[in-house]
């Protein structure tokens, strides 16, 4: 009972505290002027990105190169975590030799529905990301919806099974590495042609095939739908190393 | 016709709603994990899907939505994804708990006993 005292403090406090303080806040009936600015000029306006979806104008148009510098902290978390999980070639092949006590999975009902969900989770991280400039979602939210599905294949399959059909670790890197050469270049494109850095409309069309691409946007959505799920990838590739074969290493090298 | 979807998919939501609260209670007060897995199942399945394909109906019934049929479709697929995948991670849930051997395994009644012993 005396626990509940000071939750009922805490509630009593957040309730007249709500009571005594909305009253006063003025609603915001009227968009304010830089809002009716990105949503006049996001798609209508001359020197915009040619995207309903005014999110992803922003995030990769007026404001891109904040967005650049986003990408480069998550690049950075991962190298962190590679650095922290480093190991030479000869412990990367033996981390990739199946344990002892490995005994192919989980059950055929969990491995069934699996195989069902990985495609779905594929098709569905896709049109997040390649609709990105005209629905909500973009190429970060793809890549980690896109990050989903190896991870379902670790916890069904085991890493083995990725790395039997190809994904291994370093796969995963080089194919982050294209994304984040990928976003760079588009970056600069616009330089070669005498525009500024990030630069979207004059160099980019906007329609392809009168289909809407919005200029760069869905260029730089791919590549980091590409960084990303290649990066968290990487990342839960590094995970599912079992704990006794980290182990040995780390006491093979206080042998050494 | 669209009066009574949206009807049953009222019906539906608040199904839902009542099979969550069912799940919650049952999650707090079942004895053991196994029993305790069967709650959460009745909050995935009864508490998400019911009211997502519930979510759909509505959509379809409603006349008064803007894109009604993208709504319903969302809500049909998002429901079919979790209708397969919840009883698929219980099932995981439950074999990995098992295999650990980190829950007491303490049954009323083993029909695998006599099969486990043949093994």
């Amino acid at each position: 009972m005396r626990k509940l005292i000071p939750l009922a403090l805490i509630l009593a406090i957040i309730f007249i505290g709500a009571y005594i303080i909305t009253p006063k806040l003025t609603p915001q009936i009227q968009v304010r002027p830089l809002g009716e600015f990105y949503l006049e000029n996001s798609y209508f306006g001359g020197y915009s990105a040619k995207s309903p979806e005014v999110v992803t104008a922003i995030l990769w148009d007026y404001r891109g190169v904040d967005t650049l510098f986003e990408t480069s902290v998550f690049f950075l978390a991962i190298i962190g975590s590679l650095t922290l999980f480093r190991l030479n070639k000869k412990q990367e092949k033996e981390a990739k030799q199946k344990t002892e006590e490995f005994s192919g999975g989980l059950t055929l009902v969990i491995k069934s529905v699996t195989k069902i969900i990985v495609a779905m989770i594929l098709a569905v991280s896709a049109s997040i990301a390649l609709h990105g400039h005209l629905t909500p979602g973009g190429g970060f939210q793809g890549g980690s919806a896109l990050a989903v599905a190896p991870l379902l294949i670790i916890a069904a399959y085991s890493k083995y099974a990725l790395e039997d059909h190809g994904l291994d670790k370093t796969r995963a890197l080089i194919l982050r590495s294209i994304g984040l050469l990928g976003i760079a270049l588009v970056a600069l494109v616009p330089l070669l042609n005498g525009g500024f850095i990030m630069q979207n409309q004059p160099i980019f069309p906007a329609e392809v095939g009168r289909q809407l691409v919005s200029g760069s946007l869905i260029y730089y959505n791919f590549f980091e739908f590409l960084a990303v799920g290649a990066g968290f990838t990487a990342v839960f590739l590094l995970l599912a190393i079992p704990e006794s074969v980290f182990k040995r290493f780390l006491r093979r090298e206080a042998h050494e | 016709m669209n009066e009574v979807l949206f009807y049953i998919g009222a019906i539906m939501i608040i199904i839902g709603g009542i099979c969550d609260l069912f799940g919650a209670l049952g999650l707090l007060k079942f004895p053991n994990f196994y029993i305790r897995l069967h709650a959460a199942t009745v909050g995935t399945i009864g508490g998400a899907v019911v009211p997502l394909f519930g979510v759909g109906f509505l959509a379809l019934g409603a006349d008064f939505l803007p894109h009604k049929y993208a709504i319903a479709g969302a809500s049909f697929v998002t429901g079919i994804i979790v209708l397969l995948a919840a009883p698929a991670g219980a099932h995981a849930l439950a074999y990995a708990a098992h295999k650990a051997k980190i829950v007491k395994w303490q049954p009323k009644v083993d029909h695998l006993a006599e099969v486990r012993e043949n093994d």
